[in-house]
């Protein structure tokens, strides 16, 4: 019982385990399997018109599709946050990176109503873009806008550590070699980086499809337009069609937890293939 | 098994310091009317007649919603709701009495039109719900789906359009299409809907009268509005929610405040925060009289053919995106 030398009271180490297990079970799988089971009561013929209703699949596209595109731009710009605060020193460093996690304590309904009054129509530079045909708020770029604020830091928090704690001399020999910047990174630093990106990503990209708040402000919710799932979900609530608000929840989170469970399993094959 | 529920929480019979309580149950849109009108001077009559002190408990909340919490066990004394249909829920549970609709308003204590809130100077001349349909006019109005209160707005548009083809539902279907085309945000409430048009989106926003005159009175600016000729009369229902008021015990407070919503005095209250009143009469002589198109929810069959007709999956309302989806398409 007793691991890594630390003695255990084998009582004790049960009960920590039940314990946190049954936490998992009343916080977590509760609430989901409850929610399943209403979703599935009326029968899966009825659970599959909900899910192949034109709105139903719609809301959920679009809250899939806007999601993978703030996962692809996040990926990448995180990345190099965490590249710029780890690599390089410059005055103000540290409130840039005090400044990153700022996204995380503004209530996303400010967020969207500062999304509106940035880059909305009556903003001069929202009018700009409006009249050259790039009109933001109220049309599916919007809802990109208010994703990607609303998961800034989940990337660049998942790579910074890694990049503080990466040994420098794999690269430093790769250079020694020969081998160019572009190539150092590519073969030496990102294969390194990667178990950190994807696990950022699928943070961002879970938290996304259930994003509300924000959302709602900036995406003019036309149906089968730039209606998400969860507005989706809350007019059908409203609505008085619980059944098909479930439907649609279900798939949202069935779809993240596939993700979530794939996403583990590269990353785990990724720490193994580095030797941690 | 609700009344189970109810019996399982909170306290019963008169409170402890001896003041009267009245737990009001009400939709959004009147609280301003309410807290600071109505329960100031319901509470000072009350006092005038009993001698005694009201203490009002007040939880406002979409109208839905609101039926909702009250049928899950929120024991309001008092459920003032925007739509007959939320009422009918609170029926069916035999939490109000079936002939909460009898009397002589027929349940219904507040009135408004459903109107268009245009920019100051009305800049795209807008007067009619043809004006909506015009090319370059952005429209707002909240999500139907979201929001129960929104229903009037539709039925306002659907409706003008029905009526005028002699009842021909294509002709309201083709009236709403081409004002939704030039919709560019629907917010999941009315209130919502007002925000953003104040923070400078849309050229238009369909909304209630009293909505646009709480405004004005808030000094959040002029608020001008256009009346369309034919428009819908909003009624908005309350009744007694009988299980809470066998609970507390306070039968005859709720009953004088019902009373007292629909009397000339209450009435006269809700006229200074727009809505209009029951009695024509006394209504606030500076503002547009009521428009000679006016319409109600009778003359479009009432809320039950509405809602089947056009809010149903299926309906009217769906057929207007599935039919420009298809369209889209074919371009």
């Amino acid at each position: 019982m007793s691991r890594h030398g630390i003695p255990h009271n084998s009582w004790t180490s049960l009960s920590i385990r039940t314990g946190s297990l049954l936490y998992l079970a009343v916080m977590v799988i509760l609430p989901l399997v409850a929610l399943g089971v209403q979703a599935a009561e009326p029968g899966p013929w009825a659970f599959w018109n909900e899910f192949t209703n034109p709105f139903a699949w719609h809301a959920l596209k679009l809250t899939f599709t806007t999601a993978l595109a703030m996962v692809a731009i996040n990926a990448i710009t995180g990345t190099a946050t965490a590249w710029v605060l780890v690599r390089y020193d410059f005055p103000g460093k540290g409130f840039m990176n005090a400044l990153i996690d700022l996204p995380f304590a503004v209530p996303t309904v400010v967020t969207g109503i500062m999304l509106v009054a940035l880059y909305g129509p009556t903003s001069t530079l929202g009018a700009i873009m409006g009249q050259s045909g790039f009109a933001v708020i109220y049309q599916v770029p919007g809802i990109i806008l208010a994703l990607l604020f609303v998961t800034y830091p989940f990337v660049i928090r998942s790579v910074q550590p890694v990049l503080y704690e990466m040994d420098r001399a794999e690269e430093e020999a790769a250079a020694t070699l020969g081998a160019d910047d572009w190539t150092i990174f590519w073969r030496v630093t990102l294969p390194t980086l990667w178990p950190a990106i994807v696990t950022g990503s699928a943070l961002s990209f879970s938290r996304a499809l259930g994003e509300f708040g924000s959302v709602v402000m900036v995406a003019g919710n036309r149906p089968l337009a730039t209606k998400t799932g969860p507005m989706y979900i809350f007019g059908e609530i409203e609505s008085g069609n619980r059944h098909g608000a479930m439907v649609v929840s279900v798939v949202l989170l069935t779809c993240s937890l596939g993700i979530l469970i794939v996403l583990n399993r590269l990353q785990r094959r990724g720490d193994e293939s580095h030797g941690r | 098994m609700t009344q189970v529920l109810l019996s399982g929480c909170g306290s019963s019979g008169p409170t402890p310091s001896g003041a009267d309580t009245l737990t009001i149950g009400a939709y959004s849109v009147v609280r301003e009317a309410l807290h600071d009108g109505i329960l100031p001077a319901f509470r000072a009559q009350w006092k005038a007649r009993t001698g005694r002190e009201v203490r009002f408990e007040e939880s406002y909340n979409a109208s839905g919603a609101q039926a909702r919490a009250i049928r899950s066990g929120f024991d309001a004394d008092i459920a003032i709701l925007s739509l007959e249909g939320d009422m009918t829920l609170l029926v069916k549970q035999g939490l109000v009495k079936e002939s909460w609709d009898k009397g002589p308003n027929r349940g219904m204590v507040t009135r408004s039109l459903v109107v268009i809130g245009v920019r100051d100077g009305n800049p795209k001349a807008i007067v009619d719900w043809s004006d909506l349909a015009r090319e370059g006019v952005a429209v707002l109005y909240p999500d139907p789906k979201s929001s129960g209160g929104a229903r009037w707005n539709i039925n306002a548009i659907y409706g003008s359009g029905l009526l005028a083809a002699q009842g021909d539902r294509a002709a309201g279907l083709a009236q709403l299409a081409s004002v939704q085309k030039n919709v560019v945000n629907m917010d999941a409430s009315g209130r919502q809907s007002m925000a953003t048009f104040d923070r400078g989106t849309g050229d238009a926003v369909v909304t209630y009268e009293n909505e646009l005159l709480l405004q004005r009175k808030l000094g959040r600016g002029a608020a001008p509005y256009v009346v369309p000729n034919s428009t819908l009369l909003i009624e908005s229902p309350a009744a007694l929610v009988e299980a809470s008021i066998e609970r507390h015990r306070n039968r005859q407070l709720a009953e004088a405040f019902l009373e007292f919503l629909t009397s000339n005095e209450g009435q006269e209250v809700l006229v200074k925060y727009g809505f209009r009143p029951l009695d024509p009469s006394i209504d606030n002589p500076a503002r547009p009289p009521l428009p000679t198109g006016l319409f109600t929810m009778k003359d479009l069959g009432g809320w039950p053919k509405i809602k089947k007709d056009v809010y149903d999956a299926g309906g009217i309302w769906d057929s207007l995106f599935i039919g420009s989806q298809v369209t889209n398409r074919g371009k």
